[in-house]
């Protein structure tokens, strides 16, 4: 293990919904341009974890640190303005608004101007990612497949420049043609430099391009041996 | 039985107040604000329940009060004789409205209905005959006594009584089949007419139930207060209407009359209070919707929880039999030409969204036993198709058979009579309510029933027991009371599943319901499924190709809105067309 | 020309309404909730003005400043204190139903210390454009503070529409409204735009008010009536097109001058609301209308 920040390091994370306790004490530590798979059985924690660096959801006690800055319990903007992007289960698509329009709010957490958002890199590296979304791009996103609604929803995230991107879930309800191009795609993302997390119920794909695994169960995070 | 006690509580309550106080300013108080608790009753059942905000209550409390002026003052019919006179001319106009304005639903209806009122006050401020915009006074009270003292007692008694009936006839039908399916209906309308909710049906039943109780009220007001207002039917009346049943509570029959008498008293309670009550009455109201958006009742009822230890709620017990009995009974016995029998035809369906062709002349028949595969790309059309055959998504062109039956102008509601039931993508259960319960609403045989009908019969008892079996059946009995939003989304698509095959459908239609399921889940998935198919024809969405071709007999594949494969499972593994689109290579 | 002048006449009242059934639109494509206040809101800026101005004596600039002023930091408290109760806390309110009861009450509320502050009397706030009404063309004339509202409604309402359209910061606003969650995700601030809106609106609603009162005069009760009209252009709108809601304010004031000087004067509104009600049941869809409504 090398001796530099760790991209992400987690101690003693714990979430909890009312009485509840979804996620106890996790605690894994991520090298910069890792990747690392997530798995476990439905409902047992993984969505939770996520959620909770993500600062979607308040934790506590629990010590996330991103590149060695200290996150803030519960605060989303903090952690996507410090480069931890989530693509969260289910997508969370901003129906009305144009599929384009959802990738460039990807950039808001880095610029105000939308002229800059759009003449951006991180912005035109998105839309390389999934060139088949290329004609779709003035439709509404809620008019989209499933399929290309998680291509938009993982270019959103892209968007967002994040050196560590956070994806829950990317294949659910998806055809395996689709997954395949998805995990294409964050394989593309790996290569770049991003670190990455990966939530799959189902290992096999994830692993293809995950060194490492941690196994959440019953909210107890373990990591696996290596594949 | 405890639809029976918010009626006694009225009448103990309500024949003591008026025996103690009836001659006092109090009491005058009190007997006012059951007339109002009379409208209020009504709106809890047709805006708390279903959900449905109608601004038209105001309107009818109007008609049945100027009803009886009219009917006093020019007819000198007494006013307990007029006011059932008054109640059925109500009901008739009711019909007439209702079946015009709820063809809408949601703020189109809201918005509708919002003009109710000012149209009202437009007309009657201009119509001399009925007192123009000062109102109509009448002499006729309700009680026909001789002296003050009696009147006001009597008149006060026979509001009680009244009140108590209109009471206790709310919380039958709440508490009855049809209540349940009100409740779907006003949570989740698609949903409720998937379940084979009469949905039309019972929105006008509803808005004719809130407007005759509502002039119903009207007519106790005018018999008991002696005057009508012109302000009775205008928007801050109807406004104020509203507050009371939010105070009260929404869901709350009782609660709605409580925040009757509460909002009464208040604006009588002091000098101070009765001139600045726009002010207490948006306090108040902010305050309760703060602490719990189900007004009194809802605090009242978290109180009370809090404070009475919790006693576990015991499901019914279903039937015990020797053997696992099977899941249901298939409704017609496997003959020996089965195969040649087709209970499902799909007739070169089409349909378009917008210039897009979704579905292009898909073609294809199923026999009444089975299980069989849809799969395809995403956007292939195949959750349309299953909207097409389910009824919720009309073909463009094209039909569907069932039986041989032309059933494309069906709505769900039809169709789910005919034994055709579905799961959807994302889970539509019934927040709020038990396991039980949501899959109950599958079970209930009262879709054909008036509304009124069920102030005397109630056979939810029978639709749970039903469900309890197909639960004990699916091994999910301990989840049997528990409220659907507390489960995981596993459990949640198990219930899903369970509502779909609780009344023993003919053809049983299933949208992905293995995704997000664990491979010893979907193991235990593809068991069930196959033990389906022995009863019924399940035709299977998908995109598990491993577990479709394990267990469905044939397998149809979309791509692009075209049946591009129809085959069995082992001309589907080595097909070049299917391995080139679904799996990428 | 009667009709002419009719239809002048309609478009400056429309144009009352366009500018509130815009507040009611706006409001709702952002946060979801249906602001029943905005009406009131304006009626505040009318009094408000009136009562500093000709009670108190103070010049007409400040007592506008400290007028809007006033609105805007009781918007932001509301937004702050209640709205924040009610959307942020752990039991987070859902559902039109509910939403909707909250302005509800509010309106309740600024009804009340309005009669404290103001009396039950008319007042207007003094013209801010002062004068006999402009003649356009062929003898047509119509009230200089008509034609102040018509500008305004359309400066504001362009404004709106360029920052929906060509900014990120609009665009985030939108997102809000579509999806409160994945707009968090990105590093939107969600209560922020709506404490934004919320307090915008207010302040907008108090210069309509002041600028629209001195053709018909307020009392603290005219609030409830713009709300309504305001809510029910809006309407027309679906509630969540703003441009829509503009021309559908405008047609209803120009319908309801029509049936005012043609058809009848007693019964010219009960005609309008009639037609209103009748084209909303025909059209649902047409007009832009959700199908239904989620509990």
């Amino acid at each position: 293990m090398s001796t530099e920040t760790p991209a992400l390091a987690v101690t003693g994370l714990s979430v909890a919904y009312g009485a509840m306790v979804a996620v106890h004490d996790a605690t894994f530590a991520l090298a910069p341009g890792e990747a690392c798979a997530i798995t476990g059985p439905n409902g047992n924690g993984k969505s939770s974890i996520l959620m909770g660096l993500a600062g979607l959801v308040r934790r506590r006690p629990g010590d996330v640190r991103i590149f060695g800055a200290r996150a803030p319990s519960g605060d989303v903007r903090w952690a996507a303005r410090h480069g931890l992007t989530l693509v969260p289960e289910r997508r969370q698509l901003y129906p009305g608004l144009s599929a384009s329009d959802n990738i460039v709010l990807g950039c808001y957490s880095w610029t105000s101007s939308l002229a800059k958002a759009r003449r951006s890199a991180p912005f035109g590296m998105a839309l390389e990612l999934f060139p088949e979304i290329r004609p779709h791009l003035g439709q509404p996103a809620g008019t989209l497949s499933g399929g290309q609604q998680q291509m938009v929803a993982i270019m959103r995230g892209l968007a967002s420049d994040p050196k560590i991107l956070a994806v829950d879930e990317p294949c659910l309800g998806l055809a395996e043609a689709v997954s395949r191009r998805v995990y294409a795609a964050l394989a593309r993302i790996h290569e770049a430099g991003t670190t990455l997390i990966v939530v799959e119920e189902a290992p096999k794909r994830a692993l293809v391009i995950c060194a490492r695994r941690v196994e959440v169960r019953n909210g107890v995070a373990t990591w696996a041996g290596e594949p | 039985m405890k639809s029976f006690r918010p009626f006694t509580v009225i009448l103990v309550v309500g024949v003591v107040v008026v025996v103690a106080f009836g001659q006092q300013y109090a009491g005058s108080v009190f007997v006012l604000a059951l007339c109002y608790g009379i409208v209020t009753a009504g709106m809890a059942v047709q805006i708390g329940f279903s959900q449905q905000i109608v601004f038209s209550q105001c309107v009818f409390m109007a008609f049945g009060a100027y009803g009886v002026a009219m009917l006093n003052t020019h007819l000198g019919m007494a006013s307990l004789v007029a006011t059932p006179v008054v109640m059925v001319a109500a009901g008739l106009v009711a019909l007439l409205l209702g079946a015009v304005v709820t063809r809408a639903s949601g703020l189109a209806l809201a918005v509708a209905t919002l003009m109710l009122p000012l149209i009202a006050t437009g007309y009657i401020s201009s119509a001399g005959y009925l007192g123009g915009s000062v109102g109509a006074p009448l002499t006729g009270n309700l009680w026909p006594g001789s002296s003050t003292q009696s009147i006001a007692i009597g008149n006060g008694l026979v509001t009680v009584v009244i009140l108590g009936l209109v009471v206790l006839a709310a919380s039958r039908i709440l508490s009855s089949d049809v209540g349940l399916e009100l409740y779907v209906l006003g949570v989740d309308e698609p949903t409720a007419a998937a379940m084979g909710v009469r949905t039309p049906r019972r929105r006008l039943e509803l808005f004719v139930l809130g407007s005759v109780f509502a002039a119903l009220g009207g007519a106790v007001y005018a018999g008991t207060q002696l005057f009508v207002p012109a302000t009775l039917a205008s928007p801050t009346a109807e406004l104020a209407l509203l507050m009371m049943l939010f105070v009260g509570g929404r869901r709350s029959v009782l609660g709605a009359v409580a925040g009757a008498v509460a909002i009464q008293y208040l604006s009588g309670a002091s000098n101070w209070v009765s001139v600045n009550i726009l002010i207490v009455e948006g306090v108040l109201l902010t305050a309760i919707l703060l602490i719990d958006p189900d007004g009194l009742a809802g605090i009242t009822r978290s109180l009370a929880t809090r404070l009475r230890p919790r006693s576990a709620v015991a499901p019914p017990t279903p039937s015990v039999s020797s053997a696992p009995p099977a899941l249901f009974t298939p409704s017609a016995l496997p003959s020996p030409h089965e195969e040649d029998r087709v209970l499902l035809e799909c007739d070169e369906v089409s349909k378009e969204y917008g210039g897009l062709t979704v579905l292009d002349d898909v073609t294809l028949t199923l026999p009444p036993r089975g299980l069989f595969g849809l799969c395809g790309p995403n956007g292939a059309g195949k959750s349309t198709l299953l909207g097409i055959i389910g009824g919720s998504v009309p073909a463009a062109r094209g039909r569907i058979l069932l039986d041989g039956e032309d059933v494309t102008r069906l709505p769900p509601q039809q169709r789910f009579g005919l034994g055709v039931s579905r799961t959807f993508q994302a889970v539509h259960l019934i927040g709020g309510r038990t396991v039980l319960d949501n899959v109950a609403v599958a079970c209930l045989t009262s879709h054909r029933s008036g509304l009124v009908t069920r102030l005397f019969r109630s056979e939810l008892a029978a639709a749970r027991q039903r469900a309890a079996q197909t639960l004990d059946r699916l091994g999910m009995t301990a989840l049997s009371g528990r409220d659907v939003s507390s489960l995981t989304l596993e459990s949640q698509r198990m219930v899903e599943l369970a509502r779909a095959v609780a009344p023993g459908p003919r053809l049983l239609l299933l949208d992905e319901p293995a995704s997000g399921l664990s491979d010893a889940e979907r193991r235990r998935l593809g068991e069930l499924l196959t033990e389906l198919a022995g009863l019924t024809c399940v035709l299977l969405v998908e995109h598990d190709l491993d577990l479709v071709a394990q267990i469905s007999q044939r397998i149809f594949v979309l791509a692009g809105g075209r049946l591009v494969f129809d085959g069995g499972p082992a001309d589907f593994r080595t097909s070049p067309v299917v391995n080139s689109l679904l799996v990428g290579l | 020309m009667k009709f002419g002048q009719l239809v002048i006449a309609g478009l400056v009242t429309g144009s009352i309404y366009a500018v509130f059934a815009v507040c009611v639109s706006v409001w709702y494509r952002v946060s979801n909730i249906l602001n029943l206040a905005v009406g009131d809101f304006a009626m505040l800026g009318a009094l408000g003005v009136d009562d500093l101005v000709r009670v108190r004596n103070w010049p007409l600039p400040a007592a506008i400043a400290v007028t809007l002023v006033t609105v805007a930091a009781f918007g932001y408290l509301y937004d702050r204190v209640v709205l924040h109760l009610a959307q942020d806390g752990r039991r987070v309110h859902e559902g039109i139903v509910i939403t909707f009861f909250f302005t509800f009450a509010l309106s309740f509320f600024i009804d009340g210390v309005a009669k404290v502050l103001f009396g039950t009397d008319v007042h207007a706030a003094p013209a801010l454009w002062s004068g006999r009404s402009l003649s356009l063309l062929s003898g047509l004339h119509v009230e200089r503070a008509g034609l102040l509202v018509l500008a305004c409604a359309v400066i504001c309402g362009s404004m709106f529409w360029l920052y929906i359209r060509y900014t990120l910061g609009g665009k985030a606003m939108e997102a809000s409204g579509e999806n409160a969650l994945g707009a968090r995700i990105v590093g939107i601030d969600t209560r922020r735009y709506r404490r934004i809106i919320f307090t915008g609106t207010a302040v907008l609603a108090a210069v309509f008010g002041i600028i629209e009162s001195p053709i018909t005069g307020y009392t603290y009760l005219s609030g409830a009536t713009i709300s309504l009209t305001g809510f029910i252009a809006a309407a027309y709108g679906g509630f969540r097109q703003p441009g829509r809601a503009l021309v559908a304010g405008l047609v209803i004031g120009v319908t309801e001058a029509l049936l005012g000087g043609y058809v009848s004067a007693e019964y010219g509104d009960t005609v309008l609301y009639a037609i209103l009600a009748a084209l909303v049941l025909a059209w649902p869809r047409g007009l832009g209308f959700e199908a239904a409504v989620g509990g």
